[in-house]
């Protein structure tokens, strides 16, 4: 008994080590095959599981929906100061006051089915309810006055809202999306739509699309299979770059040479959005701290060594800021003065002490500036774990100490962030300001530095305004309405040189560095990717819309 | 019968007052979900008012006008069907079919790879044990060194030296994605590709978990070795193999075994790091998303299932011990 017994546990014993042999050695290792076949291969950021959505209204909808699949009337290229190019569309007009667009559309486009693209279809996008124009554009109504034109009237001027209508609006079938009961739960797995490429299968890995035989333009899409992979970490991403295993990805690496050294993998800067010390600005609003008084906010905005912050905390790969928050080169022509081109990029707490004692502050015996016997003490948070920014935030606790300004540095959770910044309780921030698509920094005016964009400390702010600094001045409030009104760039710059001397004067943002944005692509397999010479569109592959004009643009290398 | 009704009603009311936890814990959670995804939307450019409503009008609000109570009670009508709700991370997917797609992955590699990490170090902990004062010994200061070193730094070095270096191991993935675009098939390649994916992963998981194993039964090889009944043994002059083997070993495992158990339980956690290292899917990384966005539906579910296992592998192992131990029966 006792033997057959033992003699069975060795049997068990046996296998269960046959089976760890089989699992953790002499695997074959076929996996660095084939950078080329035919398929490009795309991460956009999206992690595993993958949720099928193609739903453009969809929050999580897949990368390849918008762009590649969906398309727009235009595509703006947010890089350069320039027209943008008609993909549905040919061309558009406004009338004398901003009232009325006519957009005239291209012939002869079919939708992926087979069916016409008609101006109903234009008509029924504009009117979808999922887009609620009414209501956020004051669109009063859309009308096909024939085959090709459009026309679509507002109750008010909609100059500034050129990207938003024609370049963010998803053009969507009338025929299947009519059909479709509630916008939130459809999936759309099957997207009918005009872009250039269809969906050819779904897993929870990964997603591939196919060039779409319908296309407009004759022998575009070269690149005919696309597969988008879910990727979990960015260290899997570099290193499958550096494998040559992934042909175009968007992310931030620090040491860009470790993936392009494999002679495959070429890479592109394109810093677009601006990194500021979010401050609580006003007052009047309910914000408190020393960083209200506009004196100690213009010391700490001279104490800041940014040549500094950049190397260390952001690997060099920044762009340098301007005040005026006008993207340098870009948006040149809105740059009322020359002198608030850059943002200082050394310290100098000399200047910082004068501006400080001229408001009335005197240096304590501990080398700090204080006003009645109670220190300068801000508090500067930064979300953990977000490691350029906590970098950042403890370069600028030391350059203000140097200068004489006491700044607390700590780092929060996400969620702390977020609930800080939309109450207005926090004194510091290091944070972001969302670039704008088109070159007009109108955007960043209305939505960060407007007094219509905010609400009093303690209740959240509105959905879509970013005022965070809590900042109000009947100046600037007077002068962004004025730039809303007119399409005469004279007298938007004007409007704009009155903002521009308001903010970089009370600094409700202190401006720091322009972030990196960094795409990475093949360009031994591939070409026709945007580059520094020919930037003709956002490269990156998140880019939506842009994405798309990328895809169809490229071709594979002989 | 006794014990059994007793241990039976105790997991019982252990079972109903996790379930209960598992419901209130995320309502003290503070923030919204929706915010929390506008502001990431925010981090790669403009976002329109027109997303922000979409956004809210898909994920809602988070404040509920029900009492607590009826939350309560409806949760559990919804548990008792077996709808754990739907996922605002991956809206709109069901939750339970969230978990069902990961649930394999998890229990095969991280199972396995628990299994041969514990056959592996009782087996060679026995040996130390049995072995000490000679070299054998070495196996227990190197086992250990393994395991303090931070997992994911093991993880990424070994990816960085046998996956992008030597390139013996595929980088990412549960199985070929770029090989199997359209998912998985039921074809031996496919097995093949799985196998050959998870193989690092797999490896990775054993060197970090082994020590442990080892370390813990060689100590009570040797404490178990100078036991008399070994020396009796001894004395008979049984076979040193056998005193190893049916005498020693099997009285040193007992401890292990009780701790095989739990960590057995907790195999359905998934291994959150490795997941994310080597992009692998699997219940772990659903916890983590789950958590970084207040997906409040996919967290209940996940943890859940986790509580229900480990439960329900602490109550198999409270019944095998009353089989083999009869003390534990009159003591319980």
């Amino acid at each position: 008994m006792i033997r057959t017994k033992r003699r069975a546990a060795i049997a068990a014993a046996a296998g269960a080590a046959a089976l760890a042999l089989a699992f953790t050695g002499c695997a074959p290792s076929d996996s660095g095959e084939s950078g080329g076949g035919d398929a490009l291969r795309v991460w956009a950021g999206s992690q595993t599981p993958l949720t099928v959505t193609f739903n453009p209204y969809a929050p999580n909808v897949l990368h390849a929906a918008l762009g590649p699949i969906y398309e727009t009337l235009f595509s703006f290229n947010k890089t350069a100061d320039e027209e943008p190019t008609g993909l549905l569309a040919e061309s558009y007009e406004f009338n004398e006051d901003g009232t009325q667009l006519t957009v005239a559309l291209k012939d002869g486009v079919t939708w992926n089915d087979g069916e016409d693209f008609a101006a109903d279809d234009v008509v029924f996008s504009f009117e979808y309810e999922a887009n609620d124009y009414a209501n956020q554009v004051g669109l009063v109504s859309a009308e096909a006055t024939d085959e090709t034109t459009v026309v679509l009237t507002f109750s008010t001027p909609q100059f500034t809202n050129e990207f938003k209508l024609l370049g963010n609006t998803w053009m969507i079938p009338e025929h299947v999306w009519s059909e479709v009961d509630d916008f939130t739960t459809f999936l759309d797995e099957e997207p009918v739509a005009t872009g250039p490429y269809v969906v050819e299968a779904t897993t929870e890995a990964s997603y591939t699309v196919v060039a779409n035989e319908q296309f407009r333009e004759e022998g575009k899409p070269a690149v005919k299979t696309v597969q988008y992979v879910a990727l979990d970490a960015n260290q899997s991403a570099q290193d499958l770059l550096a494998a040559g295993e992934l042909d175009w990805a968007g992310m931030f690496v620090p040491n860009p040479d470790d993936v392009t050294s494999n002679g495959i993998i070429s890479t592109i800067n394109t810093p677009q959005d601006p990194t500021v010390l979010y401050t609580c600005a006003n007052v009047d609003l309910g914000c408190a701290g020393e960083q209200t008084d506009v004196a100690v906010r213009q010391a700490l905005n001279v104490a800041i060594d940014r040549g500094t912050i950049k190397d260390k905390a952001f690997v060099g790969l920044t762009g340098d800021i301007s005040p005026a928050f006008t993207l340098m080169p870009r948006d040149e022509k809105w740059l009322a003065d020359p002198a608030n081109e850059v943002s200082p990029q050394t310290s100098d707490a000399a200047a910082a002490g004068q501006i400080l004692e001229s408001a009335g502050y005197v240096k304590g015996a501990d080398g700090f500036y204080g006003k009645d016997g109670a220190t300068i003490e801000l508090d500067l948070i930064s979300v953990d774990g977000w490691t350029d920014y906590n970098d950042a935030a403890k370069l600028i606790g030391e350059q203000a100490a140097e200068a004489g300004i006491k700044v607390n540095v700590g780092t929060v959770q996400w969620q702390e962030f977020s609930d800080a910044r939309q109450t207005g309780q926090f004194e510091l921030i290091v944070g972001g300001v969302i670039g704008t698509s088109v070159a007009d920094p109108y955007q960043i005016y209305k939505d960060w530095f407007s007094g219509t964009s905010t609400v009093a400390v303690g209740s959240e702010l509105q959905p879509g305004t970013w005022n965070f600094s809590r900042y109000s001045n009947p100046v600037v409030d007077e002068a962004v309405a004025a730039a809303a009104a007119t399409n005469d760039d004279a007298a938007k710059r004007e409007a704009y040189a009155t903002i521009q001397t308001e903010i970089v004067r009370d600094l409700p943002y202190i401006p720091l560095v322009i972030n990196a944005t960094q795409t990475f692509f093949n360009s031994k397999d591939f070409t026709g990717w945007p580059t520094e010479d020919d930037l003709y569109v956002f490269p990156p592959a998140w880019g939506s819309s842009s994405a798309g004009v990328v895809l169809a643009n490229l071709e594979p290398a002989e | 019968m006794k014990f059994y009704a007793r241990r039976i009603t105790f997991y019982l009311v252990t079972l109903w007052a996790t379930i209960s936890l598992n419901f209130l814990l995320p309502r003290l959670m503070p923030g919204d979900p929706a915010d929390i995804m506008i502001a990431k939307l925010q981090r790669n450019g403009e976002i329109s008012a027109t997303t922000i409503r979409n956004i809210q009008l898909m994920l809602g609000s988070s404040d509920d006008d029900s009492s607590l109570w009826d939350q309560y009670v409806a949760y559990w009508g919804r548990l008792l069907q077996g709808d754990l709700g739907v996922s605002v991370t991956k809206y709109p997917a069901p939750v339970s079919e969230l978990i069902a797609n990961a649930l394999p992955w998890t229990i095969g590699l991280v199972g396995l790879a628990t299994i041969i990490s514990f056959v592996l170090g009782v087996g060679l902990g026995a040996i130390a044990g049995w072995r000490r004062g000679t070299w054998v010994d070495h196996l227990v200061p190197s086992t250990t060194v393994l395991q303090s070193i931070p997992y994911f730094w093991l993880a990424l070095i070994l990816v960085s030296i046998f996956a992008v270096n030597l390139r013996w191991f595929p980088i990412i993935g549960g199985y070929d994605v770029f090989e199997f675009p359209a998912g998985p098939d039921p074809s031996w390649a496919f097995v093949a590709s799985v196998i050959e994916h998870g193989t690092l992963p797999a490896l990775t998981i054993v060197l970090s978990s082994v020590g442990g194993w080892l370390f813990g039964m060689r100590n009570m090889m040797v404490s178990t070795l100078s036991e008399d009944y070994i020396v009796t043994a001894e004395a008979k002059g049984l076979r040193p193999r056998r005193i190893l083997g049916a005498y020693a070993a099997r009285n040193a495992a007992i401890p292990s075994i009780a701790g095989f158990s739990i960590t057995l339980g907790t195999v359905v956690a998934g291994s959150i790091v490795m997941e994310q290292v080597f992009t692998y899917p699997g219940v772990g990384k659903l916890m983590f998303q789950a958590v970084q966005n207040n997906d409040y539906a996919l967290m209940q579910g996940v943890f859940l299932v986790i509580t229900i296992t480990v439960l329900a592998a602490n109550f198999i192992m409270d019944l095998v011990y009353g089989t083999i131990d009869p003390r534990a029966r009159q003591h319980a």
